[in-house]
C-alpha cells in the first residue's frame, strides 16, 4: 500500500539524516522536521483518522513504530553529540571544507588573456604544424634564400629536412592559401629556436601572431587594432611608440614599445629606466607574401603583428628566469593560482 | 655600430641635443640603443706628466710615480708595465669615478701614500684595453682636464641596425637620415686631391675573371707614404666606434669605411708580388693565410684577390698576411671594390670570419658614388696625413655596371596603404631629402633610387621610406576597416578550455613542456618507436621530438619530487610528433594529447586525513572529463604495457572507443627517472576525445511516479570486478532499473577470507506508472538468482 511505502521512505530518510547529523542544532532541526507538531511522521499519525479501520490499523502500526525508532535514534545521537560537544565548538575561523583547486600554467593564462582580447575584436584562431617545411617558415614569407635566420645557428632542423617553426607566421602563409578575404586571424602557438637553455633564452616559447586581409586594410587599421589591444591588456593609460623596423614578411614594418606598465614611463628597473618596453613587431603584409598565396596585390592589402607570450609574462610578473616556465615546479606554478 | 655624436653633427648642421637626435633617429628606423657620454668617467681626470719613477721597497710589481699635474706634483702608485718617465698620461685624482665603477681614494700601499691613479683606456671608458696605461700624444699642459685635452666632450651612439639597411652602417648614412628628418642636406667631406703626373695605370693593372662575383674593382697607387700614428682626431673617432687605432694607413682605411660605409683595403705594393691584380674564384684545395695568421684551405666559394699567381686577399673579408702594410711600407695599392653580397656571405661562412668589411659587403655596399667617394677620400687623407703622392687616375675595372633603378610611386596608393593624407609635395620632399631623384609630370612620381639603397626595389619600399621619415606617429590609429565582426571560436580552443577547467576544478595543476625530448627517456616507455629526430641541436640532451607526453611528464614529476614537492596532481595538453611520409601530410605529423599524473598523498586538512593518491584519483579525474565532455561510458580494459605495472595497466575506452592508456608506472620507469614513490598516469588522444564529444542532450520529462530503491550487499570472490557485477545487474534488472551504483565496499572480519562485500543500490522506476512492491521484488529476486548463478555470490542480510 502506498501510504505505508511513503511512511517507510520518510523513516529511511530520517534515519539516514539523523545518523549523519553533526551538531546538536541540526539534530534539533531534524527532530522538528519529523516529529514536531507539523513533522512528517506526526503528519501520518494525524492523518490516520481519515483512513478506514483496516488501513488505520496497518498504517498506524508502521507509523508508530517509525516514530519510536526515530525517537530512540535521536536520543542516541544526541548523547553522542553532547559527549563530543566540548571538542567541536563551532569555529568559523577554521579553514572551510573544500578540495584544492589546480592552477592553469602561467603561459597558458597569459596566452588565453591575449587571445580573448583579439576574439573580442572579431579575430579567429588558426593552427598549423609545429614541424614546418622550409617553404612555409621562410620562402612563402619572403625570406631570401641566404637570410641569416635560415642558418643552422638559429633554426632547429629535424632529420629529413623539415624544421621546427621559428615563428607562428607560417600559419599565416598556410591560411592565406586557403581563405578568401576579408579575414582576421590570430595564430597562437609554440615556436622553437636553436638556443642553449639559460635564464634568458630557451629552445621554445609561445607566440601570438595575427593578420588581416581586406580590400582596404591600412597601416592605420593596424595601429588601431594594436592600440586597442594594448589598452585592453596593459590598461587604458598605456602609450604606444612605433619604431620602423625590418621583417622579411612585412613592409613597412615596425616594432612597438608600450609605456612601462610598472612606472608609467617615468623609468624603473623593469624598463631599464627607458620608460618603454618592447613588446610587438608588426607591419603591412609584404606584397610578395600575398602574391605567393595568389592574391591580387593591387586589390588586397593586409596587416600582421606578432608578440612573445613568455616575454610579456616575464615582464608582467617580474619573472627573472625563463627556465621556470618549463621546469614546471609546482611552487612556481601555484604562485599564479 | 657605434658612431660619435659630434661627427654626425659635423656632417649635418643640426643642433639637436643628443637625446633628441637619438630618439628621432630611432623613430625613423635607425635605432639608437645606447648613448654613452665619453666624458662621463673623466670628471677629476687630468693630464699629467710622469716626472720620476722610484721603486717601492718590498714590491717589485709596482712603482712610486711622481706626477706633475698643473702647478703641483703628487705621488702615486702605478703597477703598469709600460709606465716611463717623461710620459704624458691620464691621472685620476681623488674623487674620480672611473668606468667600471672604481672610485679613487687616498690609499696607503706598502707604507706609501698614493693620491691618485694613472689610467688605462678601459678605466677611462675609451676601449677594452687594460694591458697598460694610456700614453697621451697631447700638447695640453699637465693639469688640463682630460676631456678637454682629448676633445672627448662627445657621446658614443650605439645603433642597432636592421639587415636591410647597409647604407646606414656609416656616419654619412646616418647623417642622411638626420638630413631627411631635418629637411637639410649632408655636408660631404672634401675628397678633392692633388695627383702627381705619374699614372696609376702605368703601375698596375686589374682584371676580373668573375664579374658576377666582383662587378667592380678600382685601385689607386699612393707612393712614398710615411708610417706612424694617425692624428688624435681620427684615433678618437675610431676609438668611439670601437676600432683600435693601429697605424696611419690602416686607420685611414678604417676611418673612411666608418665615414662612407665602403670597406677599403691597403696592400703594401712592394710585397704585392706583381703589378697585376687578378680577381678570381679560389681553386679547390688552394691555401691562403689571412692577416690574422690563420691558414685556410679554400674552395671556389671564396673570391680571391690575387697577384696573378697567389692570393693576396680574401675579397671583401680579410687581407692576406703576405701583402699586409707595416711600419716600413712606403707604397700603397689601395683597393675599393664592390662584391656580390651572396658571394661574400658564402665566402665568410667558409672562412669562418666575420669582419667589419664582410658585414658591409654581405648586406650590399654602393658600387658607384660610395665606392668612388671612399677611394678618393682615403687617397686624399694618405696624401694629407702621410705625405703620400697619389698617382694619377683610378685603375677602374667595372665590367658589370650597376645602374640606379627608377620606380613609380603613386601618392594615392601610398595614402591608401598607410591610411594617411600625406601630400604629393611632402612625399617628394621626403624622397629628395633621402637623396632620391624625383621627377613628377602627369601620373605617378618617378623615383630614381641611388645605388647605396639596394633595399629599395618596389613601390612599397618607397612607401616605407615615406612613413619612416614622416613618422609612424603621423599615421592615425583608427580602425576604418573592421573586417569580420564575428568569427566562430576554434573547436580545439573550446575543447582545451573545457578540459582545463574541469581538471583545474578537480585539483590538477597544469604543466607545460616544450616538446623536445631525450631519446633515452622516450625509449624507457616505447623501446621500438622511431621518433622524429633533431638534426642540429647541440646544446643539451634534447635529440628527438616527443612521441608521448608520458616521458616528459615523468621528468616533471622527477623534478618536483627531487625538490620535495611530493604530492602532485598534474596534467598537460600538448602535441606529440611522428614521422610523415610526405612534407604535405595534412596532419603535419602531430597530434594533441592529454596526460594526467598523480603521486604522493591527498591533502591533509583538519577534517580529512591524507591518504595515498592512487589509480582511483586518475580514474575519477577521467570520469570528470568524460562527464563534462559528454563522452560515452568510461571503461578500463586490461592491456599490459611495459611502462605500467602489469596488474595496473589499462586501455581507456569511452563508449567502447579506445581513447588512451592508464596505469601505475613500472619500477623500471621509476628507477630511470629516480622516483621513489608510486606514480599513476594516463595519456589520452585528445584529438580523438574531441571527436567523440557529444552535444548537450535533449530534454527528458521529469519523473512523475515514485521510485523504488533496493539495496543489495553482495559477497563475491575478491577477484570479481564491480564493473562486471553492475553490468550483469543492469541486464538482469531490465529497463525498470533506472540507476545502479556501488555505494560500499567491505572486506574484513565479517566476510570470509578471499571474498569481498560490494553494496549496490538499484533504483527501480517506471515512467508510466507506480511500481507495485511485488513487481519490484520479483525483479530483485531475478537479480539475486543471477548473481548467485553467475558470480557464485552470497547476499548478505542488511
Amino acid at each position: 500500500m502506498s501510504i505505508i511505502d511513503d511512511v517507510v521512505r520518510v523513516r529511511d530518510e530520517a534515519v539516514e539524516r539523523i545518523s549523519k547529523a553533526d551538531s546538536l542544532d541540526s539534530l534539533q532541526e531534524l527532530r522538528v522536521r519529523y516529529l514536531g507538531r507539523k513533522g512528517e511522521i506526526t503528519g501520518f499519525l494525524k492523518g490516520l483518522k481519515e483512513l478506514t479501520n483496516d488501513e488505520r490499523k496497518q498504517v498506524g502500526a508502521v507509523a508508530n513504530r517509525a516514530r519510536s525508532e526515530i525517537e530512540s535514534l535521536l536520543q542516541q545521537i544526541q548523547e553522542k553529540l553532547s559527549a563530543s560537544k566540548q571538542a567541536s565548538v563551532f569555529d568559523p575561523t577554521l579553514p572551510g571544507s573544500r578540495s584544492r583547486l589546480g592552477v592553469a600554467h602561467i603561459t597558458n593564462q597569459a596566452l588565453q588573456e591575449i587571445c580573448d582580447i583579439f576574439y573580442g575584436m572579431g579575430f579567429e584562431t588558426a593552427y598549423g604544424p609545429d614541424i614546418e617545411t622550409d617553404y612555409y617558415n621562410f620562402e612563402a614569407l619572403n625570406f631570401p634564400p641566404d637570410h641569416p635566420a635560415r642558418d643552422m645557428q638559429d633554426t632547429l632542423f629535424v632529420e629529413g629536412g623539415r624544421l621546427l617553426r621559428t615563428h607562428t607566421t607560417p600559419v599565416q602563409a598556410r591560411e592565406l592559401e586557403k581563405r578568401r578575404p576579408p579575414f582576421k586571424i590570430i595564430t597562437p602557438g609554440k615556436v622553437f629556436r636553436n638556443e642553449a637553455i639559460s635564464a634568458r633564452a630557451h629552445v621554445a616559447f609561445h607566440q601570438v601572431d595575427g593578420f588581416a586581409v581586406d580590400e582596404h586594410a591600412t597601416l592605420a587599421d593596424l595601429k588601431g587594432v594594436l592600440v586597442a589591444f594594448c589598452r585592453a591588456y596593459f590598461g587604458p593609460e598605456v602609450k604606444l611608440k612605433f619604431r620602423p623596423s625590418f621583417f622579411p614578411f612585412t613592409e613597412p614594418s615596425a616594432e612597438v614599445d608600450v609605456s612601462c606598465f610598472l612606472c608609467g614611463g617615468s623609468g624603473c628597473q623593469l624598463c631599464k629606466y627607458a620608460g618603454w618596453l618592447e613588446i610587438l613587431g608588426c607591419g603591412m603584409i609584404d606584397p610578395n607574401v600575398l602574391a605567393k598565396a595568389g592574391f591580387d596585390t593591387e586589390r588586397y592589402t593586409g596587416y600582421a603583428f606578432g608578440l612573445g607570450v613568455e616575454r610579456i609574462a616575464l615582464m608582467k610578473h617580474r619573472i627573472d628566469d625563463i627556465r621556470l616556465f618549463y621546469n614546471n615546479d609546482i611552487r612556481f606554478l601555484r604562485q599564479f593560482g | 655600430m657605434k658612431i660619435s655624436y659630434n661627427w654626425l653633427r659635423e656632417l649635418v648642421g643640426v643642433d639637436w641635443p643628443v637625446d633628441e637626435l637619438a630618439e628621432r633617429l630611432t623613430l625613423c628606423g635607425t635605432a639608437c640603443e645606447e648613448i654613452e657620454s665619453m666624458a662621463g668617467h673623466l670628471d677629476k681626470v687630468v693630464v699629467g706628466r710622469v716626472v720620476k719613477l722610484s721603486p717601492v721597497t718590498g714590491a717589485d710589481k709596482i712603482q712610486l710615480a711622481t706626477v706633475e699635474v698643473g702647478t703641483e706634483r703628487m705621488d702615486l702608485i702605478c703597477g703598469a708595465p709600460n709606465v716611463a718617465e717623461g710620459q704624458t698620461v691620464a691621472v685620476a685624482l681623488i674623487g674620480a669615478k672611473l668606468a667600471g665603477g672604481m672610485e679613487i681614494r687616498k690609499v696607503k700601499i706598502r707604507g706609501v701614500i698614493s693620491c691618485g691613479m694613472i689610467c688605462s683606456e678601459r678605466e677611462l671608458g675609451l676601449s677594452d684595453d687594460h694591458s697598460g696605461i694610456m700614453v697621451l700624444e697631447t700638447e695640453a699642459r699637465p693639469g688640463t682636464p682630460l676631456a678637454t685635452a682629448l676633445d672627448l666632450e662627445d657621446y658614443r651612439l650605439t645603433f642597432e641596425l636592421t639587415p636591410n639597411r647597409p647604407d646606414s652602417m656609416c656616419a654619412i648614412g646616418i647623417a642622411r637620415d638626420i638630413a631627411a628628418l631635418a629637411n637639410t642636406a649632408v655636408r660631404y667631406p672634401q675628397t678633392a686631391l692633388r695627383e702627381v703626373t705619374a699614372r696609376a695605370s702605368d703601375e698596375v693593372s686589374v682584371a676580373i675573371e668573375d664579374p658576377d662575383a666582383c662587378p667592380r674593382y678600382a685601385a689607386r697607387v699612393i707612393r712614398g707614404v710615411m708610417g706612424g700614428q694617425s692624428p688624435w682626431w681620427m684615433q678618437r673617432r675610431l676609438i668611439i666606434s670601437g676600432i683600435r687605432p693601429i697605424s696611419s694607413i690602416v686607420d685611414i682605411t678604417n676611418y673612411v669605411m666608418l665615414e662612407t660605409g665602403h670597406p677599403l683595403h691597403a696592400f703594401d705594393l712592394e710585397r704585392f708580388g706583381s703589378r697585376e691584380v687578378v680577381v678570381r674564384r679560389a681553386r679547390p684545395g688552394e691555401t691562403f693565410t689571412t692577416l690574422d695568421e690563420k691558414e685556410h684551405e679554400l674552395t671556389p666559394d671564396v673570391l680571391l684577390i690575387t697577384n696573378g699567381k697567389a692570393g693576396v686577399a680574401a675579397g671583401g673579408v680579410m687581407g692576406g698576411l703576405n701583402s699586409e702594410v707595416s711600419g716600413s711600407t712606403t707604397d700603397i695599392l689601395l683597393e675599393a671594390a664592390y662584391f656580390n653580397p651572396s658571394v661574400i656571405r658564402k665566402s665568410k661562412r667558409h672562412l669562418g670570419l666575420a669582419t667589419e668589411s664582410s658585414s658591409r659587403f654581405e648586406r650590399g655596399a654602393d658600387p658607384n658614388g660610395g665606392l668612388e667617394r671612399a677611394i678618393d677620400r682615403a687617397a686624399a687623407l694618405m696624401a694629407e696625413l702621410c705625405s703620400g703622392q697619389v698617382l694619377q687616375g683610378v685603375v677602374d675595372c667595372y665590367p658589370k655596371k650597376i645602374m640606379p633603378v627608377t620606380i613609380p610611386l603613386r601618392p594615392e596608393r601610398c595614402n591608401r596603404i598607410l591610411g594617411t593624407k600625406i601630400s604629393d609635395e611632402r612625399m617628394q620632399q621626403i624622397l629628395t631629402g633621402l637623396e632620391f631623384t624625383v621627377s613628377n609630370g602627369r601620373g605617378p612620381l618617378q623615383v630614381t633610387v641611388p645605388t647605396f639603397r639596394p633595399d629599395i626595389e618596389r613601390e612599397i619600399d618607397l612607401i616605407e621610406e615615406v612613413v619612416r621619415i614622416e613618422g609612424f606617429a603621423a599615421v592615425p590609429d583608427a580602425v576604418y576597416n573592421l573586417g569580420p565582426l564575428y568569427t566562430p571560436r576554434h573547436p580545439s580552443d573550446l575543447f582545451q578550455q573545457e578540459v582545463r577547467q574541469v581538471l583545474i576544478g578537480a585539483g590538477f595543476d597544469e604543466i607545460l613542456t616544450h616538446g623536445l625530448a631525450d631519446i633515452r627517456d622516450a625509449l624507457v616507455f616505447y623501446p621500438d618507436q622511431t621518433p622524429v629526430r633533431l638534426a642540429n641541436y647541440s646544446s643539451g640532451d634534447l635529440n628527438i621530438m616527443r612521441t608521448s607526453l608520458l616521458p616528459t611528464t615523468a621528468g616533471v614529476v622527477a623534478h618536483n619530487v627531487a625538490h620535495r614537492n611530493l604530492d602532485l596532481c598534474l596534467f598537460e595538453l600538448g602535441n606529440v610528433y611522428y614521422p610523415v611520409d610526405h612534407e604535405d601530410d595534412p596532419t603535419g605529423g602531430q597530434r594533441l594529447r592529454l596526460a594526467l599524473v598523480v603521486t604522493g598523498q591527498s591533502e591533509h586538512t583538519w577534517r580529512d586525513r591524507p591518504r595515498p593518491l592512487d589509480f582511483y584519483d586518475i580514474s575519477g579525474a577521467l570520469e570528470h572529463v568524460c562527464e563534462r565532455l559528454r563522452l560515452g561510458r568510461l571503461s578500463f580494459v586490461d592491456s599490459p604495457r611495459e611502462f605500467f605495472q602489469p596488474e595496473v595497466s589499462f586501455e581507456i575506452r569511452a563508449g567502447g572507443d579506445p581513447i588512451g592508456v592508464t596505469g601505475q608506472l613500472s619500477d623500471k620507469v621509476l628507477r630511470h627517472f629516480g622516483i621513489k614513490q608510486p606514480v599513476y598516469a594516463a595519456e589520452l588522444d585528445a584529438d580523438k576525445v574531441m571527436s567523440l564529444r557529444r552535444p548537450l542532450a535533449e530534454y527528458s520529462p521529469l519523473p512523475v511516479y515514485p521510485s523504488a530503491p533496493r539495496d543489495l550487499a553482495i559477497v563475491v570472490d575478491a577477484g570479481i570486478r564491480a564493473g562486471d557485477l553492475i553490468e550483469a545487474i543492469k541486464l538482469a534488472a531490465g529497463d525498470l532499473a533506472e540507476h545502479v551504483e556501488v555505494f560500499d565496499l567491505y572486506t574484513g572480519e565479517q566476510i570470509k577470507q578471499g571474498c569481498k562485500s560490494i553494496a549496490v543500490s538499484i533504483r527501480y522506476r517506471s515512467p508510466e506508472r507506480s511500481l507495485a512492491s511485488g513487481e519490484v521484488d520479483e525483479r530483485q529476486a531475478h537479480v539475486v538468482t543471477m548473481l548467485k548463478q553467475k558470480f557464485n555470490a552470497e547476499i548478505r542480510d542488511k
